[in-house]
């Protein structure tokens, strides 16, 4: 049994532990009303994934190299912007634009980071604040219309009522991106270098080469995100989608990537957005005030910043010893 | 620490790398200052009052990211939320008189904290992730409690931090006291000391014999205690509050932190830069305003000298 709980707690599987957990619980409060496991549900869980899924991809890879790219939430906000104002007549060709953007983005900070030497915060916060400057100053601080409504209902539209398009393209990434994690060189020599970059260094890896690629790969995935998010809604605004950094992060470590590096797995990460969305879904499909889904959410953070803290094992053993050696002193007094 | 020069200009030229990027800084610096006093207005009344208060708002909130930052702990980005939640406490426990809700405010904001420098402290928990879910329990909390609505005095009084005192807004008066009283606990006091060390080599400074987790634990108490300080200020300003207030500041006061020259891995730094950073962005933005660039222009333009300041400290620390 301790056996058991240990595996599916473990590092590998504890984000699809979580992801079950989460839906076992609202079935429990759902009590077979079939307001929770509806299709409906389902498909909105999945339309919140696909906004919210790519962006934590992109934080999430950055997050597995040691690194944290704080100019996702920017990139996506920019990235929908240019889709918006250059995809007017043909969609692709705005896709691109956008896509582009968060390569060249990604690239350049990526550059700047392995040849000076600096690290990711910095870097990424000013590129977040430069990224969030240009949007204000493409869309003159208004919301952007985008006229092309065919595209919009597309992407929308449900496939089997429960994928839309824009879902269905964002598991699709998740997919192609833990085939390439699991079966190419280059997914080798992504987690060898969050492991630990200098032996990986040492044993020919080009951990630079890597860095830039992982923070093109990140602000390319966050720009995808933001472009589907632009075209469905038809509409792309500066701001609002500021605050998706904080729940990507969230959803990222819920998917077993670790602060500290080499940990990690797309996987892991789909699951952890998925957890975070059938909380939303979920607790508004059984009429569970929103504010108790924010406060939910920040108390499973808190559990795994708990849990993961590297010197909570050793707190504890040292709370027990001092409990016992209390216990020890007030025998030994007694006769 | 003691010298003024290595405190303002950090490695004070000794290689010609650094010499190169000190002529820069030097140059970039007296650019600015020849842009802004070209600009006309700059020097008169109004706008330095407006440089003034865009100060004392962002710089209560920088001062405090200065403390996490240099400890080692990165940033905080639930600073924001802190601020708001102190505004909802202050207005909502007016009745019982200004200076107790002020007291309360500043209470709730070191409480909040502290429980987050508690658990970074002692367990190590990664701080990122620690203020990412303080922050998610704050919004939740804070919209169950007030319904998602917004805070409105409930007795009269906060007007008076709106006042001024021989022409001298009152928040610029907190924010200069804030940031006195900031340098002195960093420069004179055990602590003080401590959080360098720590932050320069956590490892060292627990062989050392250091409390490490307690005083990390004293850094975000200051920290909390100095954005209630803005919450306060700001909730007298706008006569209301709600989460929305502080939306924002975590990110603008870490840039503020960066561009005065705080290191991002700690240990360095100190909260005169912080001051320096806070008032060459305002600087920046009140010049903007004069010349009469767009809204969108300003955010743009301050973003890009975050990151070219970024660039050149990384240059300058020559590693």
């Amino acid at each position: 049994m301790r056996h058991t709980l240990a595996i599916l707690l473990g590092a590998k599987l504890r984000p699809f532990t979580i992801m079950v957990g989460a839906i076992i619980v609202l079935a429990l409060i759902d009590r077979g009303t079939g307001y929770f496991f509806s299709v409906g549900t389902a498909f909105s869980v999945f339309q919140l994934f696909a906004t919210l899924g790519l962006v934590a991809l992109g934080l999430g890879l950055s997050m597995m190299v040691r690194e944290f790219d704080l100019s996702v939430a920017g990139m996506m906000g920019l990235a929908g912007c240019i889709a918006v104002m250059t995809g007017v007549e043909n969609p692709w060709l705005g896709l691109v634009c956008g896509v582009v953007a968060g390569v060249v983005s990604g690239g350049l900070q990526g550059l700047i980071m392995t040849r000076l030497r600096i690290s990711s915060v910095g870097v990424t916060l000013g590129g977040l604040l430069t990224l969030q400057g240009m949007t204000y100053v493409l869309t003159g601080n208004r919301t952007i219309n985008y006229p092309n409504l065919p595209v919009s209902l597309t992407l929308s539209k449900p496939i089997e009522g429960l994928l839309s398009l824009r879902s269905a393209a964002a598991l699709a990434v998740f997919v192609f991106i833990a085939l390439v994690m699991a079966f190419t060189r280059i997914g080798r020599d992504v987690a060898a270098t969050g492991g630990d970059r200098r032996a990986s260094m040492i044993a020919g890896v080009n951990t630079d080469r890597v860095l830039v690629g992982v923070f093109m790969a990140s602000g390319a995935f966050s720009a995808l995100g933001g472009v589907l998010l632009s075209y469905s809604l038809g509409a792309a605004s500066p701001a609002g989608l500021a605050d998706v950094l904080a729940p990507a992060a969230a959803a990222a470590i819920i998917g077993g990537v670790s602060l500290l590096g080499g940990r990690g797995h797309p996987l892991g990460i789909a699951a952890g957005v998925l957890t975070l969305c059938i909380l939303r879904s979920g607790f508004n499909a059984i009429g569970v005030p929103p504010p108790v889904h924010e406060v939910v959410t920040g108390a499973i953070l808190l559990v795994i910043a708990i849990v993961d803290a590297p010197d909570l094992v050793r707190e504890l053993t040292r709370w027990r010893l001092r409990r016992a050696e209390r216990r020890a002193k007030h025998e030994a007094a007694q006769p | 620490m003691s010298n003024i020069s290595t405190l303002i200009w950090p490695g004070f030229a000794d290689t010609t790398r650094r010499r190169v990027v000190l002529v820069i800084r030097l140059g970039g610096l007296l650019g600015l200052a020849g842009w802004a006093f070209s600009t006309p207005g700059i020097i008169s009344l109004p706008s330095f009052f407006a440089l003034l208060n865009a100060i004392s708002f962002i710089g209560c909130v920088a001062v405090g990211m200065t403390f996490i930052t240099l400890t080692g702990n990165i940033m905080s980005l639930a600073l924001g939320a802190t601020l708001s939640g102190a505004a909802l406490v202050f207005l909502a426990t007016l009745t019982l008189g200004v200076i107790p809700a002020f007291i309360l405010a500043i209470l709730f904001g070191i409480i909040i904290t502290a429980l987050q420098g508690a658990v970074i402290g002692w367990l190590k928990a990664n701080p990122i992730l620690v203020s990412i879910a303080a922050l998610a329990l704050l919004l939740g909390t804070a919209q169950i409690v007030t319904s998602g609505q917004s805070v409105y005095p409930a007795a009269p009084g906060s007007e008076i931090f709106k006042t001024r005192i021989a022409g001298i807004p009152i928040s610029a008066l907190f924010f200069f006291v804030t940031v006195a009283i900031g340098q002195l606990i960093l420069s004179y006091t055990r602590y003080g000391l401590a959080m360098i060390m720590i932050g320069s080599n956590p490892r060292a400074a627990e062989a050392a014999g250091f409390r490490t987790a307690r005083i990390i634990m004293v850094a975000y108490m200051l920290a909390g205690a100095f954005s209630a300080v803005s919450g306060v200020l700001l909730s007298a300003r706008y006569g209301s509050g709600d989460m929305e207030l502080g939306a924002g500041y975590d990110y603008n006061a870490i840039g503020a932190v960066l561009v005065g020259g705080t290191s991002i891995e700690g240990g360095s730094g100190s909260v005169i830069r912080t001051l320096i950073g806070v008032t060459i962005i305002a600087l920046v933005e009140v010049v903007l305003i004069l010349r009469g660039f767009s809204d969108q222009m300003q955010y743009l333009i301050t973003g890009l000298i975050v990151l070219a300041v970024i660039l050149l400290h990384a240059l300058g620390e020559g590693r």
